[in-house]
Parts: C-alpha cells; sequence; structure tokens
C-alpha cells in the first residue's frame, strides 16, 4: 500500500445571465419620510446573499448608509417581476435592476433638495445619507430633511422603478448555431488547481488543497463571494467524488433515502481552501460585477481527476470517481490498458463510447 | 463606509443562524390539510385503471386530486422558449419514471391521507425500461416518449443542437495528432436542507395565497396560473427566502397541487416533501455523455474539436433542451477554437426526470473540456499551463457562435493559481495578456476567427 500525491489544474468560464438572455428583472423603491428606504424585488434569496448584495448597490447609488435600506422580496402583490435566481443572474440582472431604481430616486431626492437648497441638483451630492454642494460640503441638508419636505411640504413621494432587460439572441441559424445577438449578459472565469492524495489499496482519494482564482468583476461583498467559493468547491468535490444519485447503476434500485446513504461530502472531506478573488470589471455589470454563483462549482471535478492521474497514471472520466473505479482503473493499467493509436489517433476510453455500447450511431474523427 | 465592497454580514443571517428565519414549513394557518401523492412504483408502465371513489370514503380526506381535475394537464415551463409542452401535472396514460405523480389527497393529517393514498385503486401494466442514454438511437430502444427517444424541437423541428464553424475536416488533416476522450459526470441531487414545500390558502375574497419554496417567484406563479387558467391578480405567492435550491427548486413540484386540493376542499392545503420524496422524485443533475476528437498540433494548438453531447433528461424534457444550447455555446470551454463540429442531442431515458442544477448546462463541459486538456498536455509533453495559455480566450477572440469576447481573464486566473502554488512559468507564458493576439500568439489558424469590432 502506498499513498501517492498528484496535482492538476483546471481553466474554465461561465455566462452571467441566462443563455440567450430575454430574462428581465424589475425593482422598485420608494423613500419614508425620515429618508429610510423600501427596496421591493422579485428575487428569491436562495442563501447566495441577493437581499445583502442588492441593499449594499441601492446604498450606495443612493448615497445612504447600508443600515438605512430595507429589502423586501417577499411576495409577488408588492414586487415586480424577477425572472429568477438561477443562471448566476442575481448579482448581475437583478442588481443592475436595483441599480437603475436607485438612480431615479437619487434624482428625485436632488430635485427635491436643490428646491429646499435653492441650490441646482446638478451642483449637489450624496454622501452617508447627507445631500451637498459640490465643493461646499458644510451646505447640506440630511436625507431625512429632504424626505421629510417631499412629504410634509411638496406633498410628493419619493420613489423610483428600474428594470433590467437584455433583448432575446435567437438562433438564426440553428444548423452552425450563429445567434444574432449576445447571448448572456456577461463570462466570468475560474481556474482552479487540486491537490490530492491516493491510496492504491483501497482506492480511496482524498483531496488535500484545492487553490482557486475568480474573476467576479467585482466583490459587491467579498465575504459572500468567498461564500460562493468555498460552497462550490465542496459541491464540486462531491460531484467529483463522491456522489451518484443511481450507486448501482445499471440498475436504478436502491437510491438515497436519507443523508445517511447518499455520499455528499461532509466537514471531514474538507481540503485545505485557499482563495484568490480578480477584479475585472464587467462593463455593464452594477459596479463592474459578474455573475460567480453557477461557476464555482465547475473547475474541481477535472482538475481533481487529472490530479488522480498525476498520482497513479490512470485517468477516470465516470464521475464520481469512486475508489472501485480507481482501483479497476488501476488493473487495467497494470494489464498494459491505455488509448488505442493508430496513425496519428490516439484513441482512449472506447469501452465507454457510443460505438462500443449503442448500435444506432457512431462517433469518430470522420465528418 | 462605502457598502459596496464591505464585507457586510449577511441581511437575513441572524434569523437563519438562530432559527427565528420563518420558512414555507414554518407558516400554520387554522383548518390546514396535509397532502399525500400515489407515486409510480414502476420505472414505466401503462396505467389501465384508476379508481378513487374507495379512498374519497376514507376518513380525513377533503380532497383527491388526478388528471382529469387539471384545467390545463400539460403546459410547457419554456414553451416561450420554443420548448413544446410534454409533461402531465400528473400521470393520465403513462408512467416514465418511478415516483412520478397520479393522485394526490388531502386530508386532515399526513397518516389520513397516506391511508386513502393506499386506497386508490389502480393497476398498471408494465413496459420496458431505458437507463443508458447511448442506447437512445438504437433501434430496438424501448419507445419512453410520445415524440421518440430523442427530443425532436429544437428550432421547431430538429433533433440535434448543432454548431458549425469553420473546417473541422481540414483542421484533423493539418493536425499532428488527434485525440479522443469520454466523458461522463453522473446524476447527482441538489439536496437542499428545504425539501420541497408549499402551502395553498383560499383567501375570502377568491384569491389563492401560496406560500412557495421557488427560487423564482414570477415563474413559478406563472406555472400554478397556467395550469388553473386563472389571471395573476387570482394569486399571491409568498416567498423569497429559500433553504436551499442550488436549482432544483426551479422546478414547480408543490405549488399547482396545493393550488388545486385547496380549491377543492376550500381549505388550506400543505405538502412537504419527505427526505425520500425529495430523492426518488425531485430533479436531479442530468448525467451526461460527452465524446470530445480534438485536432492539435505537436506544440499545443488545438485546431479543431468534433465533440458529441448527449444529455440525460429522463422521463420529460422540463429545461433539457435549454440546457443543452446553453451547453452546446461553451463547449471550447475557456479556449479559442476556430474550427468545431458540435451535435447535442437529449435523451429521453426512465430515470427521474433531469433539471438545473448550478452551472446547468456547462459543468458537464468544463469537466469534460478541462480533462481532455489535461490528456492532451500529457500525450504531446507539453505543460498544462502553457497548453492553456497559448489557446485561452483573448480580447476579439470569438466563441462557438461567432461573438466577440470582450473581457476574457482565463489568462489572469491561471497567473493567479500558477503563483499561488509555485508553479514557474517560462516566458512567453508568464508574460501572456488578455489582448488581442499578435505575434508569436496569433498563428495562422487563428487569424480568420478574430473580430476587431468594438462592439459585440
Amino acid at each position: 500500500m502506498a499513498i501517492h500525491t498528484g496535482r492538476g489544474i483546471a481553466s474554465i468560464e461561465y455566462p452571467t445571465g441566462m443563455n440567450q438572455n430575454g430574462d428581465p428583472s424589475q425593482a422598485w423603491i420608494k423613500v419614508k419620510p425620515d429618508g429610510r428606504i423600501d427596496v421591493f424585488s422579485g428575487t428569491s434569496d436562495i442563501g447566495n446573499g441577493s437581499k445583502t448584495i442588492q441593499s449594499q448597490i441601492v446604498a450606495d447609488t443612493i448615497g445612504v448608509p447600508y443600515d438605512w435600506v430595507t429589502y423586501d422580496n417577499s411576495n409577488t402583490d408588492s414586487s415586480p417581476v424577477c425572472t429568477g435566481t438561477f443562471a448566476s443572474r442575481a448579482t448581475f440582472v437583478a442588481g443592475k435592476a436595483v441599480l437603475k431604481a436607485a438612480q431615479r430616486v437619487r434624482e428625485r431626492i436632488l430635485e427635491v433638495a436643490g428646491q429646499e437648497m435653492e441650490i441646482s441638483p446638478e451642483d449637489l451630492e450624496i454622501d452617508d445619507g447627507e445631500v451637498m454642494a459640490k465643493g461646499a460640503p458644510t451646505k447640506k441638508l440630511n436625507v431625512g430633511d429632504v424626505a421629510a419636505a417631499a412629504t410634509w411640504g411638496h406633498g410628493e413621494l419619493i420613489t423610483g422603478t428600474g428594470a433590467q432587460l437584455n433583448p432575446y439572441a435567437a438562433i438564426s441559424d440553428p444548423t452552425t448555431g450563429e445567434v444574432d445577438g449576445v447571448p448572456h449578459a456577461a463570462i466570468s472565469y475560474a481556474a482552479c488547481a487540486a491537490e490530492v492524495e491516493v491510496n492504491d489499496e483501497t482506492g480511496e482519494i482524498r483531496v488535500v488543497n484545492l487553490t482557486q482564482a475568480y474573476d467576479v468583476g467585482k466583490a459587491i461583498n467579498p465575504a459572500l463571494v468567498e461564500g460562493q467559493i468555498e460552497g462550490g468547491a465542496i459541491m464540486g468535490l462531491g460531484l467529483g467524488v463522491l456522489e451518484d444519485s443511481y450507486p448501482y447503476y445499471p440498475s436504478a434500485e436502491h437510491r438515497g433515502g436519507d443523508f445517511g446513504s447518499y455520499y455528499n461530502p461532509s466537514s471531514a472531506d474538507l481540503p485545505e481552501l485557499h482563495n484568490i478573488i480578480i477584479e475585472n470589471p464587467s462593463a455593464d455589470g452594477p459596479y463592474g460585477a459578474k455573475g460567480i454563483g453557477e461557476m464555482s462549482n465547475n473547475a474541481q471535478p477535472a482538475a481533481i481527476a487529472t490530479a488522480v492521474y498525476d498520482a497513479i497514471g490512470v485517468w477516470v472520466t465516470e464521475l464520481p470517481i469512486t475508489p472501485e473505479r480507481v482501483l479497476k482503473a488501476i488493473d487495467a493499467r497494470d494489464a498494459g490498458g491505455g488509448p488505442r493509436r493508430e496513425g496519428k489517433h490516439v484513441i482512449f476510453d472506447e469501452e465507454l463510447s457510443i460505438n462500443t455500447v449503442g448500435t444506432g450511431k457512431t462517433w469518430t474523427a470522420g465528418v | 463606509m462605502k457598502a459596496v465592497g464591505a464585507r457586510l454580514p449577511r441581511y437575513d443571517g441572524v434569523g437563519h443562524a438562530t432559527g427565528r428565519t420563518v420558512y414555507v414549513d414554518d407558516v400554520r394557518v387554522n383548518r390546514m390539510l396535509h397532502t399525500k401523492a400515489l407515486r409510480s412504483p414502476h420505472h414505466h408502465a401503462a396505467i389501465k385503471r384508476l379508481d378513487t371513489s374507495r379512498a374519497e370514503q376514507m376518513p380525513g380526506v377533503a380532497a383527491i386530486v388526478t388528471h382529469t381535475d387539471v384545467p390545463l394537464l400539460t403546459y410547457g415551463h419554456l414553451s416561450a422558449l420554443g420548448i413544446p409542452a410534454d409533461e402531465p401535472l400528473l400521470a393520465s396514460e403513462d408512467v416514465r419514471y418511478k415516483g412520478q405523480p397520479i393522485a394526490v389527497v388531502a386530508a386532515t393529517d399526513t397518516d389520513a391521507a397516506q391511508a386513502a393514498v393506499d386506497a386508490i385503486d389502480i393497476e398498471f401494466e408494465e413496459l420496458p425500461a431505458l437507463f443508458d442514454m447511448r442506447k437512445s438511437f438504437d433501434d430496438d430502444a424501448p419507445q419512453i416518449h410520445h415524440w421518440g427517444t430523442i427530443y425532436p424541437h429544437f428550432e421547431g423541428e430538429m433533433n440535434v443542437r448543432q454548431i458549425r464553424k469553420g473546417n473541422v475536416e481540414q483542421a484533423f488533416e493539418q493536425a499532428d495528432r488527434i485525440i479522443s476522450g469520454v466523458y461522463r459526470p453522473a446524476a447527482i441531487e441538489q439536496m437542499p436542507l428545504e425539501t420541497q414545500v408549499g402551502l395553498a390558502v383560499p383567501e375570502p375574497d377568491g384569491r389563492m395565497t401560496i406560500y412557495s419554496c421557488t427560487q423564482a417567484l414570477y415563474f413559478s406563479m406563472g406555472v400554478v396560473a397556467a395550469h388553473l387558467q386563472l389571471p395573476l391578480n387570482k394569486l399571491k405567492f409568498v416567498g423569497g427566502t429559500v433553504g436551499g435550491g442550488f436549482g432544483g427548486k426551479v422546478d414547480t413540484a408543490t405549488e399547482t397541487l396545493c393550488a388545486l386540493l385547496a380549491q377543492k376542499s376550500g381549505r388550506p392545503v400543505k405538502w412537504r416533501w419527505t427526505r425520500e420524496e425529495e430523492f426518488l422524485c425531485s430533479s436531479t443533475r442530468a448525467p451526461w455523455h460527452m465524446e470530445i476528437i480534438d485536432g492539435v498540433t505537436s506544440d499545443g494548438w488545438i485546431l479543431g474539436r468534433k465533440m458529441l453531447t448527449l444529455h440525460d433528461a429522463g422521463g420529460y424534457a422540463r429545461f433539457s433542451p435549454y440546457g443543452v444550447t446553453k451547453h452546446s455555446f461553451h463547449h471550447t470551454g475557456a479556449y479559442t477554437i476556430p474550427n468545431l463540429h458540435f451535435d447535442g442531442y437529449v435523451c429521453f431515458t426512465n430515470r427521474t426526470p433531469t433539471s438545473a442544477m448550478r452551472g446547468y448546462g456547462v459543468t458537464s463541459v468544463s469537466f469534460a473540456v478541462e480533462t481532455h486538456m489535461s490528456r492532451i498536455a500529457t500525450e504531446l509533453g507539453v505543460d498544462p499551463y502553457e497548453l492553456r495559455l497559448k489557446n485561452a480566450n483573448r480580447i476579439g477572440d470569438t466563441s462557438p457562435n461567432g461573438i466577440r469576447y470582450m473581457d476574457p481573464s482565463t489568462v489572469d486566473v491561471l497567473h493567479a493559481i500558477a503563483d499561488a502554488t509555485d508553479a514557474e512559468l517560462a516566458a512567453p507564458y508568464s508574460d501572456a495578456t488578455r489582448e488581442m493576439r499578435e505575434g508569436e500568439w496569433l498563428p495562422e489558424h487563428l487569424v480568420g476567427q478574430l473580430s476587431h469590432s468594438e462592439d459585440h
């Protein structure tokens, strides 16, 4: 028995927003008489932190403290359309809707403040809840006083709406996949370096270290970005080496009935995690942000599979890379297995191919 | 202090950490009924007889709903994207996966509901089942779906999602090596802590309030409105705080049936799936089968790719055609390959229908492409960083559908992990940038694909 160490890398990209776009999000904001801000958005928070992210965007865009902002996504009577929390779209697409609504509110606050202060709105700015004359910050009025003036003096409600929609990019030629527009809101990028230990007697894999870099455009909340990176890493580890809804395949029986009978990662499987956040701002995202939510479980399986090869010289390309699959691959390696080589062709995994398993279709290098 | 960029605590974190957040299952209302479902015990069967009359007389039973009670039985969740409807809300003629719902019972408690489910008279004729999508094309494949074994409605009438770019045949002729591999990630569970759960409350004003764990309030409200044939002002969805989704709660699993049971009984109806139901009948991540054939030069340029993708939809299409289309748009990964021939199919099997899960459509291709890249590197004896940096997307490169990459960061993220793990990169790879290709970064085969437009 020996423990073998191996390393592998992977580099990925992932689109922000629904594929082909066409996925609207909307928001509206109203200002209470003391200047506190109520945001209404239809974005479900599935644990991704979108309530927090969207509140942060609103606070800075209007220019008020974060704790002035109340966020309500609780029901469809008060909240407008959000296509949903999926496709890594809650920060970019829905975040841009609240950003636009907040810009409208900011404009209205400046208009009312301009009348109160007898200064043109273009010569005013808002910071930390105070409307100030540009270049003369002693001339100021609290946003709470502006809202009170709007309510009790001007007879107005300060409100703003925002909507974000990138137009649907249709496939104009289904034979080539050509599209008639940009089919995503932005693209995010990541790379992962995995270090594993493989036990050549039991076939067990331990993922020791995952070092990962993510370009998220702008980390609106670095703690939440790290949460996505680390949570996603563990999910990717599960996909790579542990999880299978049909563990006795080709039998489709005996599927997991509870947490104890389905192998998913636990804290005992936690590798050392090294997170790197890169901020190359996107042209269109709120504060330059791009999506991070989904891609964070995409890079690990390939990096781990490569590290397993580096450790013991076998490629396991059916997931999860179970001890059984590792041991069978070691046996095949020791029996002289490997890719078939024919001229300049190098053909791996023939036993898995549709050419071998099916009778109705073949797939070869011939076009 | 600026909020953007700050490590602010989660907006609702205290409630989550102290157990005070109200999730759907925490909502209790007077006279609330509880739900159990009659589910298929078979992977594939015809329904020969269905009779609920005995079950309706069971104690505590307030309503039973079958396919005959649904105003619009079969609704296409992505009909707006051209994916036609194929899945009945409740099975009527046949069942295509184990656990498929056939009837639902609302009763005063779950035991009474389960007793009534057990009292429903049903007769099946078992049919042969298929679980391996590689056999979907075989002449003797069991016919699972009324559309056949392969989804036939891409752009209305095609059974394949195609990408064609450049000339793969010529690329393979010019290649020094042609490397083939097969990649097969498994079905896995989204496994949220909160199982699928819904509560429908008929209101005195004639509206229906639906408490939902959906990831998409308006999307799910649209699904319920379509099945019940109601305008949106008759419905109010309450939710927005979800106990884990990971894609699985893009499906509208409980809400429509709760609403139908609430309409029929005139009482509030809750349905919380058990953990067993969550594992057996909630959608999974799809299993994928991917075969990649790359023509490469001996110094590591990828000249062309031919790729076959099979996506296991399970018994019904759901979002699978969308997933395969997204997959096809990203089948070159973070690299620029000018000659492409991609065929992607949605295959029907008797697995539990697959649906969205974190990274939908692309998680699979990331695994396949990156493992294949690693194999190419070892076969050629080229450093794995150098292989990737060479072919990495750069500004002005174009995607499989010919869209210009505006701000690709492949080079930056690779440099970052190389630095962090003390991997030594030699020049020119240590000096590579994301900027437009020129000089040694612009070999002949990449000239034609470049876009010089400043627009997208």
